[in-house]
């Protein structure tokens, strides 16, 4: 028992990890680009699932595990930047790139309106909060037939055809996944990041030395709501279609499970609960199609139980122990 | 056939007798033969078990009859069941799981209807021909439909039109109705009040209640119908909602004041729980297996359903398990008429339409919209000796009979087009 | 008023408007039992439970096989209330002690992601136990129909619930400001960590919390199982409902939750009357403004 507790007192395993991330980086990317070519049609497309599900699991932990803000209503802005693009495509005839570009606006647009009020919040009083406006949201979705569609949802949202064959779709997941990523490594190893965890370790200590809270938090928020709307607009195009459920309360739960899984005090955190999430999620469901909730709900109490940490968490320890 | 039990299973005891003559070496032949596999897509945790379990029996059972009979083209027939977790992103998800990793050869399955309108799109686009089964949206083959979709039951369409027909026998002019606030629910009363004007002019409806879906307390919609001063209502709610909507109504005395029609409530995964609270008198539509009428009209209906329930260990047989059932056979058909389980040629088949004769009755599926037309049946809610609430004075209407025209379809096309 | 009367044509019918009060009320007695456990969960432990809905849910299936045991019986409904709302507040504190207690150190976040697995895993067990049916359980006779007020006929069971409701509120609000415990409690919520340092066993407080919350979980859902259907999926309404209930009233506070069911309650019941068309959005709307206006909750405090 003596390790777990000696786990338990580690500083938080943020310099190792990243380093290695660094490291790896190019192997990884290297990796990502030759790998589709080995693998069945179905593993590229989840491929490009786990690219977009890490996109929107870094931009919520940009919140998160940076900001230390617990939004429970992040599929909101996932959804707004699907239906920001896919409503460009639909009503104003907009070709896929510039609907696709134009998405994250949205999101970061709605982003900016509800997290103006949601940011002088804090702890689980922000989470309810922005749950009640991705409510709202998935509610004037779902209601608003003449323009979204209603539940009826939008249907033949596909990518342009240069795009469309699932590799062609997989490697344009893949090269804007990773300059999302990149932006937001260099948003948190930026004065602005540094700010942002300040302001998350003590905001009264951060606001003395003249950072101001609420703005940074705000921009924080906006940041993350764009990225998410990225990844959301990147979904619409992969799926074809978009339903109101996107923005609903059960969506919000999956980048924080993804997350927590991953580990959220390293980057990579998301990247490797993305991974881990989707592999998980996806034997176990094709494998169990009436019990797979049995089976995914007791390997989440297990993992919490054992690594409670998440995935990073691991690494870091076995690093840790290398070391030694 | 279905409806060729008797031959089918001496064909089958002669098979077996083949095979037990051959010996082991033809047995093996037999099973090396590549089945085609069919990847079913529907909700088979949570909520909507009550339906998909009992259209999974059908299923299995009429795969248990088709390939005991040889199968279709000579190879077996398989289903690969998933998961759709009742959301429609997760149903392409699965789509893509089951075509490029089980490589499946044709794609069914939904219970919701965004989950069919999601496989729809992808099946369009992917050109990969989908059955939609247990949804029921006449969006599907109509306003969103094309040629890489059919669906194996039927939809709103006909079975409200159905409930309006015998609504329009009955005097009331004053109405009222309570529905889901979603595409489903609205799609069901404007499609029930559209046809009971059409047959009836003079009606007027005196109060809409939208509840949200799945809302637990209906009180304040009760005391609403009971001022609206309607004579009758109609309720497109359904399910678990319907039953809480039933059991709330009750003591207001609703049923006593307003006469109740609803889409749903004759179902027996209502009319059971229901028990001694049961609307007694509502006019609705159902699956009366047990109804006398409708054995003498269907003559080999009794005996399906005994092997029915010899298959599902004594559970009585639901609308969801003809539906299942129909599903298999249809599929099977259409391969069977193509030659092939090329997609094209089987497109073909569906352009062309054809009927097929099942124990409770003629299905058309419909060249033009590759939509089913089954029979349609209505009934009243009343007790039966043991005290149980069944559905009575059952009546058939064919779908072809009530259904909108291959004209309408067109037009509704052509306006969702232009949209 | 003519104006208002057009608008509106039933406010001038006060029998109308008073069973429309009535009905809401008992709508917000259910709200307040499910949604004063969760309240008070998250106030002494900081858990935002998650499986609670899959507590009432549970309860409401254990009633609806209690029940048809003796059926008729007219005592037996209330021994069944008690067992199945029981044996829920003991598998509440089976998992606390067992799954949650091991975490409380960690990231507190963490509780939620395995409270978010308790919901797959008990959703699935209830499948597996009880089948896809929808259930139902029968009123006991004495309350199965309906009094008359002022000509509108009202539901007898309902009557109880108004009784019921406030009884058990009662009960609580005496246990919490008029026993040791009760001050305990209230004191984890403001500091736990000095009420640990001051000798209390903390650890074994939380389990009790969470064994009474999840009573109050369970009650709601025997109580509520005769006039709803008992079905899969009731968890994840009642979860919505309830949260929405404790963030407004204010989280922990166990006063708060009473006024916002009774408050969530007549806006259910009137929301519908004057706003027919957009109901569904009325809660998360209300939710949105007491959090912008009172971020804190009706009766909640401000956070440090």
């Amino acid at each position: 028992m003596q390790w777990r507790e000696m786990v338990g007192r580690l500083p938080l395993p943020l310099p190792l990890v990243e380093v290695r991330l660094q490291l790896w980086a190019v192997l990884l990317g290297a990796f990502l680009v030759v790998i589709p070519h080995f693998l069945s049609t179905f593993y590229v497309f989840l491929l490009t699932e786990m690219a977009i599900v890490a996109l929107f699991a870094a931009a919520f932990n940009l919140l998160m595990g940076y900001g230390g803000m617990v939004s429970f209503g992040h599929a909101a802005y996932f959804a707004l930047g699907a239906y920001g693009a896919a409503l460009l495509v639909k009503k104003a005839g907009f070709p896929m790139l510039p609907a696709l570009a134009a998405g994250p606006f949205v999101a970061a647009a709605g982003a900016l309106l509800f997290g103006f009020f949601i940011v002088r919040l804090t702890a689980v009083y922000f989470a309810m909060l922005s749950l009640a406006f991705a409510q709202i949201v998935f509610t004037v979705i779902f209601k608003w037939y003449s323009f979204t569609g209603g539940d009826n949802g939008l249907l033949g949202i596909w990518p342009a055809a240069f795009l469309k064959s699932p590799i062609a779709y997989y490697y344009f997941v893949l090269a804007v996944t990773a300059l999302g990523l990149a932006a937001l490594y260099a948003i948190v190893s930026s004065p602005f990041g540094y700010a942002l965890k300040a302001i998350r370790e003590n905001p009264r200590r951060a606001r003395y030395i003249g950072v101001h809270v609420k703005r940074h938090q705000l921009w924080a928020f906006v940041l993350s709501g764009f990225f998410s709307g990225l990844a959301g607009a990147l979904f619409a195009f992969f799926n074809g279609s978009v339903f109101p459920d996107l923005a609903f309360f059960n969506k919000s739960f999956e980048p924080l499970v993804v997350v927590l899984l991953g580990g959220m005090h390293a980057f990579s955190g998301p990247l490797l609960g993305a991974v881990g999430f989707k592999l998980l999620e996806t034997f176990v469901s094709s494998r169990w199609p009436v019990y797979w909730p049995l089976v995914m709900g007791a390997i989440l109490v297990a993992v919490i139980l054992v690594a409670p940490q998440g995935f990073a968490g691991l690494l870091a320890r076995l690093a840790w122990w290398r070391k030694r | 056939m279905p409806s060729k039990h008797g031959t089918l299973w001496r064909v089958v005891g002669v098979a077996v007798l083949v095979a037990f003559v051959l010996g082991s070496a033809g047995v093996a032949l037999a099973a090396r033969k590549t089945p085609i596999r069919i990847g079913e897509i529907n909700s088979y945790s949570g909520l909507a078990t009550v339906y998909t379990f009992p259209y999974r029996e059908g299923i299995e059972m009429a795969l248990k009859e088709i390939n005991d009979a040889g199968g279709v083209l000579g190879r077996p027939l398989e289903f690969v069941f998933r998961d759709d977790k009742l959301r429609p992103d997760e149903a392409v998800k699965a789509a893509r799981e089951l075509v490029f990793q089980e490589r499946v050869d044709f794609l069914a399955g939904c219970i919701s209807s965004s989950v069919g309108l999601a496989l729809s799109a992808w099946a369009r686009e992917s050109r990969f021909l989908y059955f939609a089964t247990h949804c029921q949206s006449s969006r599907l083959t109509w306003d969103d439909g094309h040629p890489y979709i059919a669906h194996t039951t039927n939809n709103t369409n006909q079975y409200v039109r159905a409930l309006a027909k015998r609504a329009a026998t009955y005097p009331y002019t004053k109405w009222a109705h309570i529905s889901p606030d979603y595409e489903y629910g609205h799609n069901l009363w404007e499609e029930f009040w559209d046809y009971l004007k059409q047959l009836k002019p003079e009606v007027q409806v005196l109060k809409e209640n939208w509840p949200k879906l799945g809302e637990s307390d209906h009180s304040s919609y009760i005391t609403a119908l009971l001022q609206s001063g309607a004579e009758a209502f109609f309720s497109g709610l359904w399910g678990s909602q319907e039953i809480a909507f039933v059991k709330q109504a009750k003591p207001f005395g609703l049923f006593d004041k307003l006469h109740f029609f609803s889409a749903s409530v004759g179902n027996p995964d209502e009319l059971d729980p229901l028990g001694k609270d049961a609307p007694i008198g509502a006019v609705t539509t159902g699956f009366a297996w047990y109804d006398a009428g409708l054995q003498t009209l269907h003559p080999e209906l009794l005996d399906w359903v005994k092997r029915y329930m010899a298959w599902s260990k004594g559970k009585e047989p639901k609308l969801g398990a003809t539906w299942g059932y129909a599903t298999a056979y249809i599929i099977a058909e259409a391969i069977k008429r193509a030659g092939s389980t090329d997609h094209a040629k089987v497109i073909g088949v569906l352009d062309e339409g054809f009927t097929m004769e099942f124990p409770w009755g003629t299905v058309i599926m419909r060249g033009c919209d590759h939509q089913a037309l089954p029979p349609q049946w209505t009934g009243i809610v009343r007790v039966n000796p043991e005290g149980r609430p069944v559905l009575a004075e059952v009546e058939e209407t064919h779908g072809k009979d009530i259904v909108r025209s291959c004209e309408e379809v067109k037009r509704l096309r052509l306006a969702a087009q232009k949209k | 008023m003519a104006f208002l009367q057009q608008l509106f044509p039933w406010i001038t019918n006060g029998p109308l408007i008073l069973v429309q009060v009535m009905s809401g009320l008992s709508v917000g007695m259910f709200l307040f039992l499910v949604s004063a456990g969760m309240s008070l969960i998250f106030g002494v432990t900081r858990i935002v439970n998650l499986a609670h809905g899959a507590f009432y849910m549970v309860a409401a299936y254990l009633m609806s096989s209690l029940v048809s045991l003796f059926p008729g019986h007219p005592l037996w409904f209330w021994v069944a209330l008690l067992v199945s709302s029981l044996a829920v507040a003991a598998l509440g504190g089976l998992i606390e002690v067992t799954l949650l207690r091991r975490i409380y150190r960690r990231e507190h976040l963490l509780q939620l992601v395995l409270t978010f697995g308790l919901i797959l895993i008990i959703g699935t067990l209830v499948l597996m136990v009880w089948g896809p049916e929808n259930r139902t359980v029968p009123r006991p006779t004495a309350l199965a129909g309906s009094l008359d007020i002022f000509g509108q006929p009202f539901p007898t069971y309902y009557l109880l619930v108004l009784i019921l409701g406030p009884l058990i509120a009662l009960a609580l609000g005496l246990v919490f400001y008029r026993t040791r415990w009760g001050m305990l409690v209230r004191a984890a919520t403001v500091d736990r960590d000095m009420l640990g340092a001051l000798g209390v066993d903390v650890s074994r407080l939380f389990t009790q919390v969470f064994i009474l919350g999840s009573w109050l979980a369970g009650l709601g859902g025997a109580l509520a199982a005769p006039v709803v259907a008992v079905a899969l999926g009731m968890d994840a309404e009642v979860l919505i409902n309830a949260f929405v209930v404790v963030v407004i009233g204010g989280l922990g506070s166990f006063a708060g939750s009473l006024i916002s069911a009774l408050l969530v309650g007549q806006l259910q019941s009137f929301g519908i009357l004057i706003f027919p068309a957009i109901s569904i959005v009325l809660l998360f709307a209300l939710m949105a403004v007491v959090l912008i206006v009172r971020p804190w909750g009706l009766l909640g405090r401000p956070e440090e």
